[in-house]
């Protein structure tokens, strides 16, 4: 059977690599991160969303046409780019998974999906509140948007199948699968809709200002969100080297 | 390998044939949603065949899911599943086979659909039959190519069933918007470079995704 | 053993389902003309472990191997194996005769119709040709799942308890048939709750406990015709 020590990662792993993950205890020596290089992480990343939040309500100027309602954008467009971004881990995750039969690789498969699932949520809730702000309806058939909306229910479904299946292998076979049907299929709606449409892609014309708020926004967004994927990585690993400590318990 | 492919398709039409288990259902669900889209398309003539292709393609899919759920789940019973894996033919060509028995029912449910759809919505669906007829065999292997795949995977899944037209209609989004303009467009007899277009997505979308289901296919089913 | 080929090896077979650890590093081999018999109880692993010689299943770790290749390393060498599984996986809307005709035709068989006649009529099958699998009774359905796994005569054998369901007279015609592979050098790999129907036959006897293989019982000398005091026993 797998053993404990299996589980643990690859030998060249220093205390404080895997920054998030709880500390190894039983077969091998490892020394517990500092406190110091477990909370950096937490304090970077607050900094960074802190530095996000100011320039999006301080640095950036008031759109003349929408006013306040238009800093939904800065939101919108930086869960926008976490949700994709998310989910082309978790089909790199799946593709490495199938190629190298390593759960490990399915625990990213899976934080990552849950990151992409809650950016594509809030990206279509702020698309909305901003389409109501802007136009007066709650939803258009922008592509980007539709493919976002599409993500998200392929997120949804991606979840929902996993929870189905108790076999950690078939589960991370059955996901990976989803995952890179999903990720061949993305590039295909945005094609689609932007033909239904006619709509051609134009950059927004934007202030200086406003460009350096929306940077820090994808920025403090990122660092949020691989903060968020990292945490609950380790969670899952954890989970899966406690049930194997349970089975050597049992013999 | 083309022998094998053969056989099992000849297989799963017999078994249909005997027992009639899916396709009269599948056929009648595809009536009742025509004849219910049939009467909320009650608009102006020159307006019908802008939604009909909509309509029409989505009661394809919703109709054709359930066949398609069918061609993997009936493989469960007496563990036949195990039977196909043991006989000397790749998890791919078994994809293929059931792709394209998939495709086959697809085929009778649009023999019936497009007909009763022409006469509820009082749209010309059939007045370029080549043109439909490449649109409804490029949809068909388009929708099947994912559903084939996505049957096999949630075959094994707690409340599998009701999960793979969840699964699936995100994915071939952009196959029945292609197709629906492409029934659009042959209605309204525009047959030109937009009509063209259409078509060469959905033959792209099918290529992609009969590629990647013959590719992954053996991961869904073996152990 | 002696100089006979090894046709089914498993090193250090490992399957884990879930949290569920079904075989810990099991060692196995079988030589042609042998008659490996598996025993254990409900849960040992025993389906496991044939599903893993089968490459029905992946192990988690281990591996097999048939005549020295991987096994299911190319979809051709399942010619090599027939097996007859815990299920019997046949068809049950189409006739026996089709369902054995069909098994011969995915073997690639040349003249499938006329084996599977032979079968069938072999299996005491003959005046059931014609009827839906459904229609059979359980004992039936085992003797239809036996002509399908053997149509095309391989000489790797899995059975997972063959004899479940069968009458008097279609066990008798099993254990004949048993004798018959291993005259004519198949090996025969089979899991059973009744190891005492095989004693006359079995070259060795392994008993599964949760999921670890027990040394073998040593087996009486088996006269294999070849060489009457060989001993397969280990």
């Amino acid at each position: 059977m797998p053993r404990t020590a299996d589980l643990l990662g690859p030998s060249k792993e220093r205390p404080g690599d895997n920054l998030g993950t709880v500390p190894i205890f039983a077969q091998r020596k490892w020394d517990c991160p500092p406190l110091g290089c477990r909370i950096i992480p937490d304090v970077l990343t607050g900094s960074l969303v802190a530095a996000g939040l100011l320039a999006i309500s301080l640095l950036a100027p008031t759109e003349k046409t929408m006013g306040d309602a238009q800093r939904i954008l800065y939101v919108h467009v930086a869960a926008a780019w976490c949700g994709l971004a998310g989910f082309l881990i978790v089909a790199a995750s799946g593709l490495l998974y199938l190629l190298r039969r390593d759960l490990g690789w399915d625990h990213w498969a899976q934080a990552a999906a849950e990151i992409a699932w809650l950016s594509c949520g809030l990206t279509l809730v702020t698309g909305s509140l901003w389409a109501h702000a802007a136009w007066n309806t709650w939803w258009t058939w922008e592509p980007r948007l539709a493919a976002t909306a599409i993500l998200w229910a392929v997120s949804s479904g991606y979840l929902i199948v996993r929870s189905g299946v108790e076999d950690p292998h078939r589960r991370a076979r059955a996901g990976a699968v989803l995952a890179l049907v999903g990720a061949a299929d993305i590039p295909l709606v945005i094609m689609a809709t932007r033909w239904f449409r006619g709509i051609h892609p134009v950059s927004p014309q934007m202030e200086p200002a406003m460009r350096v708020a929306l940077l820090l926004s994808i920025v403090a967004f990122s660092a949020f969100f691989g903060l968020l994927l990292v945490r609950r990585r380790g969670q899952l690993r954890l989970e899966r080297l406690l049930g194997a400590m349970e089975r050597e318990a049992d013999g | 390998m083309a022998a094998q492919l053969w056989w099992i398709v000849h297989k799963d039409l017999v078994s249909e044939c005997r027992t009639w288990r899916v396709w009269p259902a599948m056929l009648l669900f595809g009536l009742v949603v025509a004849f219910v889209f049939g009467v909320q398309a009650d608009l102006p003539p020159d307006q019908r065949p802008q939604i009909a292709g909509g309509l029409l393609w989505l009661a394809i899919f919703f109709a054709g899911m359930q066949a398609v759920d069918h061609s993997c789940a009936a493989e469960r019973e007496e563990g036949c599943w195990d039977g196909l894996l043991l006989y000397p033919i790749s998890p791919a060509a078994i994809y293929l086979a059931k792709l394209a028995v998939n495709a086959i029912a697809l085929a009778a449910l649009e023999c019936l659909l497009i007909p009763a759809f022409a006469a509820l919505a009082d749209v010309p669906l059939m007045s370029h039959p080549g043109a439909m007829l490449l649109v409804a065999l490029l949809g068909n292997v388009g929708i099947c190519a994912v559903g084939t795949l996505l049957s096999g995977l949630v075959a094994g899944v707690r409340h599998g069933g009701s999960l793979l037209v969840l699964i699936v209609l995100p994915l071939v989004i952009p196959v029945v918007l292609a197709a629906a303009e492409a029934t659009r467009l042959a209605a309204e007899g525009q047959l030109g470079p937009e009509w063209w277009r259409w078509v060469h997505l959905l033959a792209a979308f099918a290529a992609i995704f009969v590629t990647a289901g013959a590719t992954l296919f053996d991961f869904v089913i073996r152990d | 053993m002696s100089d006979r080929t090894i046709a089914v090896q498993a090193s250090r077979l490992t399957k884990v389902f879930g949290s569920r650890v079904v075989l810990r590093d099991v060692d196995l081999e079988a030589a042609e003309g042998e008659i490996v018999v598996l025993t254990g109880a409900n849960g040992a692993g025993k389906t496991t472990l044939l599903r893993c010689l089968a490459s029905l299943t992946r192990p988690t770790s281990g591996d097999v191997h048939w005549f020295g290749r991987p096994a299911g390393a190319e979809p051709a060498a399942r010619r090599l194996v027939g097996m007859v599984p815990h299920q019997s996986c046949i068809y049950p809307h189409l006739t026996v005769r089709e369902n054995v005709v069909f098994a011969a035709r995915m073997q690639g068989l040349r003249e499938a119709g006329r084996r599977a006649d032979e079968w069938i009529a072999a299996a005491g099958l003959r005046p059931y040709a014609h009827r839906l699998a459904t229609h059979l009774s359980r004992g039936m359905r085992r003797r239809v799942a036996l002509a399908r796994a053997l149509v095309h005569d391989p000489p790797i054998v899995l059975m997972d308890e063959p004899f479940a369901g069968l009458d008097a007279e279609a066990a008798a015609w099993l254990v004949d048939l048993l004798a018959e592979f291993r005259g004519r050098s198949r090996v025969v790999c089979l899991a059973t709750h009744d190891p005492d129907r095989l004693r006359s036959l079995a070259g060795r006897v392994f008993h599964l406990q949760s999921g670890r293989i027990e040394p073998p019982e040593p087996r009486r000398v088996v006269a294999t015709g070849h060489d009457p005091g060989e001993s397969l026993a280990a």
